[in-house]
């Protein structure tokens, strides 16, 4: 039940408690272009991993050109100068690497994994696609239909990417969130060469970027390495300022999506505010005691006692601008999807009205500083959380002080978050019902 | 997502342990763990782990859903799940409340030879975790209102499953690959299985496999090995149950000649498909060999049959090659997906670049290329706990030990060129071979015909996988 392209930052926060038996050290430089750089050494084993956050995503677009950022993310494993289409691939994984990236609404990011022996190498193929990207006609051409098929697969093949589409189209009328990170399959026919390198000139920026080294490293190798690639790359302004803001919703919305299916699929949001928002903590804690193992209020209710859904789930991700808090919920046979949404309003007219109990506060925050720890594990999830909280947090030292913000939550925080934000009027409700066989 | 997650390298490896994983000499060391067989026969497995406060364990059971009665698929996985609903002094909310309140973790289920559960917990709350480990481990009462709940439950999610080709059509190739082979019948059982079993099934299937003999468990993390040790026979030391059944399994059978299964799925605007034939089991002593040649194959981005059907031709956003190795032989299966119109193009496409493999073979550089691969990428599949002690798990089950991990950089670097060149010839196929694919029959099922002489047909509706 994911945004296909959003799905690796559904992360969720953590907590350090009293005192963490760990403490990461983190060692940061920040190059005359403006890219920040922030090394974690760690040396369990011969490896590292990078991570580039650009400060562009999916809210960054225009309606015509929606998805151009994800497009973008591909066409940067495409070819460049040095290295030309194909050879970036291939020359990582000749010297033992492997990579992947992702877009969301918010930010692209690269990410690299590779023995520490071949650090150089891999900043000298970072450094090549950073400042001479090149746009082969061709390539574009197989990649968008490399950009299709993906869309096939996350979203019409596949009927949670779908109900989720229509659920944020419907939810946002004014703000870039409306659209998918992947783009409208009519706008991934349409994109042009002109309008991937408008993107790149004002996305790409090393002063628009994060970059996290965790790993078998010496902090300071890394920062030589930075300054020798990277450092000389020319800079230019950021992106223009997102200014769209999503008007409050004045009132419920619903919408259902008919088609051949076996099981139907019931979807809620709520809008909820921005990761920087003071509220951000109190919202965690409740998505924790409400969705967060099988003692959760919901878990219980929905699945276990009145055993009207299969699986129920609920979050919300990291975002710059207010965003959604979403419920999914997959019913059991001959259960109506109307049957889980009163379900649902009721566990959560219960929290507005009672609150919650103590144990329920204490064990939701037993059980974010043990995600803590288990996203500290690999140096992936490191470089991964340490760059989220750079750019959601606007500073990587809130991972270490999310202890004592979490302390702070107290039972009436919880009830207040879930009176302001779980009405009626926030809600955007979105249902698959299944459609029988066409006969053909 | 930029690209598709392959999985071929994790399915393949072999069992490795590190914590930390020094390379010495370039070889990778596994840590040192302690074996430990108690006199009630359940093998312990110890290994100290600390770079984060958690202890990470692993129980393996020697019995899996190769054991389901027939027509009763899902049983042992059923069973697995149920450990947690219920004990002869907790209930399954109690269970519940009591492993979330400390933000533990606990899951289990079965595959084809064994079943496993997997338990975490953050080093402070460890006693508590033993304690719900151990009860649900000696003395689950499996109430029956829960088992009706969950295989209910069951039920629906194999329906669900049906609403993306993806997730069921490895069920339906193993049907039709294995035929009558217990390998060929689902792990998580079909929609009429999961209806006709009960809970004297499952109390049945708990008293004869989950005995202490048939049972390891591993235990990586943030603990003193000898005290753990301590602890471990003090709590599991007094399990006392009857020598478990062994199961006799004959050997599967390659397929001879062609065979295709089209799973229709009207809605469909992607076709996914499989193609392959019987592979190797997990001890196969060619395994490391095989797995260098499948990473050039179809087991990395710029494998053959990725550069092919997505770099090149763009026809998927993913092609990938994987030997899936169970104690007998598992499947080799290649697996993608393309839209309707170009289903013809790729499947002839995937069958060229293994003909490719056949007729060209691979070349020094990139052997070269598919070994620092390997061993770039191998450590960090070794990196937690919680991977640690599932590797030394599966390696106590096939009797295998740390020589597995410590020699497997040197396998690799001694491989030659005539290596790759026999074990193409022996074990990828290439006359014979089974086809199965989940797409909008209205539109492709002209296309399939030439593929081979025998097409059976299904709708995905229809009840099973077989």
């Amino acid at each position: 039940m994911k945004r296909s392209v959003a799905a690796a930052l559904a992360l969720v926060t953590f907590l350090s408690v009293t005192s963490p038996a760990q403490t990461f050290d983190i060692k940061t430089r920040t190059l005359k272009n403006g890219m920040k750089i922030l090394v974690q050494e760690d040396h369990s084993i011969p490896n590292a991993a990078m991570y580039i956050f650009y400060r562009i995503g999916s809210r960054n677009e225009r309606p015509g050109t929606t998805g151009i950022s994800h497009f973008f993310e591909h066409m940067m494993f495409n070819g460049a100068k040095k290295y030309g289409p194909g050879q970036f691939d291939r020359v990582m994984e000749a010297a033992g690497g492997r990579n992947n990236a992702y877009t969301s609404y918010d930010v692209t990011v690269y990410q690299d994994w590779f023995p520490s022996s071949s650090i150089e190498l891999i900043y000298d193929l970072e450094a090549d696609r950073i400042r001479d990207l090149s746009f082969d006609p061709q390539m574009i051409r197989s990649e968008r239909e490399v950009v299709a098929s993906e869309r096939r697969t996350s979203v019409e093949s596949n009927n949670f990417g779908l109900l989720n589409e229509q659920l944020w189209a419907a939810a946002f009328t004014a703000h870039p969130y409306q659209w998918p990170v992947i783009g409208w399959m009519v706008d991934i026919e349409n994109w042009t060469m002109a309008d991937l390198k408008r993107h790149f000139e004002m996305g790409y920026s090393p002063s628009n970027a994060t970059m996290i080294v965790a790993g078998d490293v010496k902090a300071d190798d890394v920062f030589k390495l930075a300054e020798r690639y990277i450092e000389p790359i020319p800079s230019h302004d950021p992106p223009p300022k997102v200014t769209t803001q999503e008007p409050e919703q004045l009132g419920e919305r619903r919408l259902v999506v008919k088609k051949f299916a076996q099981v139907p699929i019931l979807m809620i949001a709520y809008h909820v505010p921005q990761t920087s928002s003071p509220d951000y903590y109190a919202l965690q804690v409740l998505q924790t005691i409400l969705f967060s193992g099988q003692s959760s209020r919901m878990y219980r209710r929905i699945v276990d006692k009145d055993q009207l859904a299969i699986a129920i789930d609920g979050s919300f991700e990291f975002a710059i601008d207010p965003t959604l808090f979403t419920i999914t919920a997959q019913p059991k046979e001959g259960v109506k999807p109307e049957a889980i949404e009163s379900a649902t309003y009721d566990e959560l007219e219960k929290v507005k009205a009672q609150s919650v109990s103590d144990q329920e506060l204490e064990k939701a925050k037993n059980i974010l500083l043990a995600t803590f720890y288990r996203q500290m594990k690999t140096i992936d999830g490191r470089a991964n959380t340490l760059g989220t909280f750079e750019v959601f947090f606007g500073d990587y030292n809130k991972l270490f002080s999310a202890a004592a913000d979490y302390a702070k939550v107290t039972k009436a925080d919880v009830q207040r978050v879930a009176q302001k934000y779980f009405g009626e009027k926030n809600r955007t409700v979105a249902t698959l019902v299944p459609e029988p066989e066409a006969k053909q | 997502m930029r690209r598709l997650f392959t999985f071929a390298l994790v399915a393949l490896i072999a069992f490795t342990a590190v914590a930390p994983a020094r390379a010495e000499n370039g070889q990778l060391k596994l840590p040192p763990f302690k074996k430990v067989r108690l006199s009630n026969g359940l093998t312990l497995l110890l290994m100290e782990q600390h770079e984060v406060p958690i202890v990470s364990f692993n129980v393996i059971v020697k019995a899996g859903s190769l054991a389901d009665p027939t027509g009763k698929e899902g049983t042992a996985s059923a069973t697995a799940a149920l450990l947690r609903k219920g004990t002869q002094s907790r209930t399954a909310d109690q269970i519940s409340n009591e492993l979330d309140f400390v933000g533990g973790q606990l899951d289990a289920g079965a595959s084809f030879d064994y079943s496993n559960g997997a338990a975490e917990f953050v080093k402070k709350d460890i006693s508590k975790g033993l304690d719900l480990l151990a009860d649900v481990l000696l003395n689950p009462t499996f109430p029956q209102d829960e088992v009706t709940k969950l295989l209910k439950q069951r039920i629906d999610e194999i329906k669900a499953a049906k609403d993306s080709a993806q997730e069921v059509i490895g069920n339906y190739f193993a049907a039709f690959l294995y035929g009558s082979h217990p390998y060929g019948r689902p792990p998580r059982g079909d929609e009429k299985s999961s209806a006709a079993i009960t809970r004297a099934d499952v109390l049945a299937y708990y008293q004869t496999y989950y005995t202490p003999e048939n049972t390891i468990l591993a235990a990586v993390g943030d603990f003193d090995a000898a005290e753990m040790e301590r602890t471990l026979t003090a709590r599991f030391g007094g399990w006392k149950a009857p020598a478990p059944l062994v199961l006799k399994l004959s050997d599967p059978a390659p397929f001879s000649g062609k065979k295709l299964l089209l799973v229709d799925k009207p809605d469909s605007t992607q076709t996914f498909f499989q193609i392959g034939n019987l592979g190797i089991a997990r001890t196969n002593p060619d395994r490391v060999l095989i797995q260098v040649i499948n990473t050039l194959f179809g087991g990395r981005f710029t494998s053959m049959l990725n550069t092919e059907l997505r770099i090149k031709s763009g026809l998927t956003y993913g092609a990938r090659s994987s030997f899936i190795r169970f104690r007998l032989a598992g499947p080799f299966v290649i697996s993608t997906y393309t839209r309707n119109e170009t289903t013809e193009k790729a499947i002839d496409m995937t069958l060229d670049v293994l003909k490719r493999l056949h007729e060209k073979g691979v070349s020094e550089d990139e052997l070269k290329s598919a070994k620092t691969y390997l061993k770039g990428q191998f450590p960090t599949t070794i990196e937690t706990g919680d991977q640690l002690a599932d590797l030394l798990a599966q390696l106590e089950l096939y009797g295998l030990d740390a020589s597995d991990v410590n020699g497997y950089y040197a396998k690799i670097d001694s491989m030659t060129m005539a290596d790759a060149q026999r074990v193409i010839k022996q074990y990828f196929p290439i006359d014979s071979l089974v086809f199965v694919l989940i797409g909008k029959a209205s539109e492709i099922e002209p296309i399939v015909r030439k593929y081979a002489p025998r097409i059976d047909k299904k709708t995905i509706s229809q009840v099973g996988f077989k």
